[in-house]
């Protein structure tokens, strides 16, 4: 008799529980064909619609071994260290980035010290606030410094626009740790700074991991910070170098283009693939005891 | 070493959670801060630990005053409630850690401290494990080993018990117990748990509301509550109350309430001039007999067999009285049965203070 009963309400719920793949799956279509397009038209000399014209080849890819036979490149700084730059540009910038979050985090979480309302009320709204309209004034800030047209400067200014998200997320990470485990580390006899290190900051992990990549791929994409405040060839990221690309002259190599473009894009992908469950836990959040 | 607190308080915004409280442990003394949750017990023991800093009142620590020292200089050891190990180290780490702190011992000294400390709450076959890993009991001898590794002057303990099962429970209660007296350390524990005061603690100290209801040996706060709150808080099941009236016939001292007549001896003679009081019998002191044989009688409400007793509730007048009989007793809902009062056990308290009249 219940078998009777329950097994249409089963077989119901699966259709049902099926919906949300067909509907994410649709909407992922879209961005999916780009992909493949991007990636399959980079062995191709040219492509029409989805249809390559001629055969396979490496040609678009001559940027990484001959970049001299590349009429686009010639007037810009070799591709090695334009990577380096990017890598070193994104890393820094997370890294700092990580530590004043985690530290100021801390603080936010577990200190009471005259403003700190204020202060977190502060960091919302500069989370909130529109990078683009602060351009002419950090202009002004990196020219005052002579941190202008230098790879530093253009760290630092991207550090301070990541740091509201920052210090709020890892805010959250600690507000989840009991109060228990820190007051045993105090009675146990560690200081502040030393419970931060050895207590709270191996129980967020899974926090700063997922806040590292993502600050790292925002900086690896970034490209409004490096082209404004680093014109001048020697110090650009791969960003700037599309950019070059997609607005050099009248015909734009699409060949070269997403050839670039992949090789751009690629490490954040494999980063991606690789921490995605790390990613996920900062919306998860919190300790597994 | 033994422990003042004197006129110690504690608010909140305008709340007072701990309200001029003076209290001694003496040295190796065990000492139970018992009370509702809300009464200012835990906030009481965070303020020893150093945690909660005091609105105002000492703290004294043998002849050192510590109110205004860090928690690391207090030389106290403390077992939370929720244990609080670190998830992210082995039992060896977590039992290591404040020692780790400390640069006058050195690796090897840890190491054998910390196996020592883990061998004598028996869980050094464990050391290699998380705390994830161990089960509700284990955790809380590592607590307790971690608490006790740095040699503290001062053990605190948070509702040690209260995480764990009832058949655990009463094999912590003896063994923390024990090894209490064994170290000969100052301790002082918190529960909500009578049961557990009773039978841990040398002396219990009982609060409500953030103020001190009594201190006093576990007997003398059963034997002579100091007022109607302790009365009803200590003992299980808790005691029978009614109002009474106080008044000598020939010569001789009688109290009278709800039917029941006693005579009263010497020592429990009402300071003052009471003629109102409320009067408390345990559960224990009052006995089922025929109904014409006793002080009173009424109907059994309902009997709820407990194995070694039972508790039979008896419905005399208005009121129910819970009484303890024998298992033999093989009364049924609605029977008759006279009730006889231990008259020389009877607790007097005042009407509106609940003082305690003798």
């Amino acid at each position: 008799m219940a078998t009777v009963v329950v097994a249409p309400v089963a077989g119901r719920n699966r259709w049902f529980s099926l919906l949300p793949y067909v509907v994410l799956g649709l909407a992922t279509v879209p961005i999916l064909v780009l992909y493949v397009w991007l990636f399959y038209s980079s062995f191709f000399p040219r492509i029409e619609g989805f249809t390559p014209i001629g055969g396979f080849t490496l040609d678009n890819w001559r940027f990484l071994w001959d970049p001299a036979s590349v009429p686009q490149m010639r007037n810009r700084p070799p591709i090695i260290p334009l990577t380096i730059n990017t890598f070193l540009f994104a890393t820094l910038t997370s890294l700092i980035s990580l530590l004043i979050s985690s530290m100021a985090g801390y603080a936010f979480s577990r200190l009471r010290f005259k403003g700190r309302r204020t202060f977190l009320g502060g960091i919302l709204l500069l989370h909130s606030f529109p990078s683009v309209t602060l351009l002419i004034a950090l202009f002004v800030v990196l020219r005052t410094l002579g941190l202008y047209d230098k790879l530093v400067g253009v760290i630092l200014v991207q550090t301070a626009f990541a740091l509201p998200f920052g210090i709020w997320i890892m805010k959250g990470f600690f507000d989840n740790i009991p109060w228990d485990l820190e007051m045993s580390a105090l009675v146990d006899g560690a200081g502040r700074l030393r419970t931060w290190w050895r207590i709270m900051l191996p129980l967020v992990k899974p926090g700063l991991l997922a806040l590292g990549i993502l600050l790292f791929v925002e900086g690896w994409n970034q490209f409004l910070l490096p082209f404004v405040f680093m014109p001048s060839g020697s110090q650009q990221t791969l960003s700037t170098l599309v950019r070059g690309i997609l607005g050099e002259g009248r015909f734009v190599d699409y060949g070269l283009l997403t050839a670039v473009g992949l090789y751009y894009i690629a490490p954040v992908l494999v980063l991606f693939v690789l921490a995605q469950d790390q990613l996920m836990r900062i919306y998860a959040g919190g300790v597994k005891g | 070493m033994r422990v003042v607190l004197e006129q110690l308080s504690k608010k909140f915004g305008d709340v007072a959670a701990v309200d001029a409280i003076d209290l001694e442990a003496r040295s190796g003394e065990f000492v139970a801060l018992l009370g509702p949750s809300g009464c200012g017990k835990t906030t009481t023991l965070l303020m020893i630990a150093g945690i909660y800093r005091p609105t105002s009142g000492t703290i004294v620590f043998g002849d050192r005053r510590v109110d205004h020292l860090h928690p690391k200089d207090r030389g106290i050891g403390m077992v939370f409630q929720s244990y609080a190990l670190y998830p992210h180290m082995t039992v060896a780490e977590n039992i290591g850690f404040p020692l780790e702190l400390r640069r006058a011992v050195g690796k090897p000294e840890r190491d054998q401290r910390v196996r020592e400390a883990a061998g004598r709450v028996e869980v050094d076959d464990l050391l290699d494990r998380r705390p994830a890993q161990l089960s509700g009991g284990q955790q809380q001898r590592v607590a307790l080993a971690r608490a006790l590794v740095k040699r503290p002057d001062i053990l605190l303990l948070d509702e040690p018990l209260s995480n764990l099962d009832a058949r655990l429970r009463h094999d912590m209660r003896g063994e923390i117990k024990r090894l209490q007296k064994e170290i000969g350390i100052t301790s002082i524990f918190v529960t909500h748990d009578q049961l557990e005061a009773l039978t841990m603690a040398d002396r219990v100290a009982v609060m409500r509301n953030g103020r001190l209801q009594a201190y006093a040996t576990p007997d003398e706060l059963y034997a002579r509550p100091r007022n109607r709150f302790v009365a009803e808080f200590i003992g299980t099941p808790p005691m029978n109350f009614f109002p009474a009236e106080l008044g000598s016939r020939n010569g001789s001292f009688i109290a009278r309430a709800e039917g029941i007549e006693v005579e009263l001896t010497r020592a429990q003679l009402p300071h003052g001039e009471a003629r109102q009081a409320t009067m408390g019998v345990r559960p224990e002191h009052l006995a089922i007999v025929p109904p014409a044989e006793g002080n009173v009688s009424g109907e059994v409400y309902v009997v709820e067999p407990m194995g070694r007793e039972q508790i039979v509730d008896v419905q005399v007048g208005e009121r129910r009285l819970r009484v303890i009989a024998p298992p033999g007793f093989a009364g049924r809902i609605g029977d008759r049965v006279g009730l006889r009062v231990a008259a020389e056990r009877l607790h007097f308290f005042d009407p509106t203070s609940g003082e305690r009249l003798s």
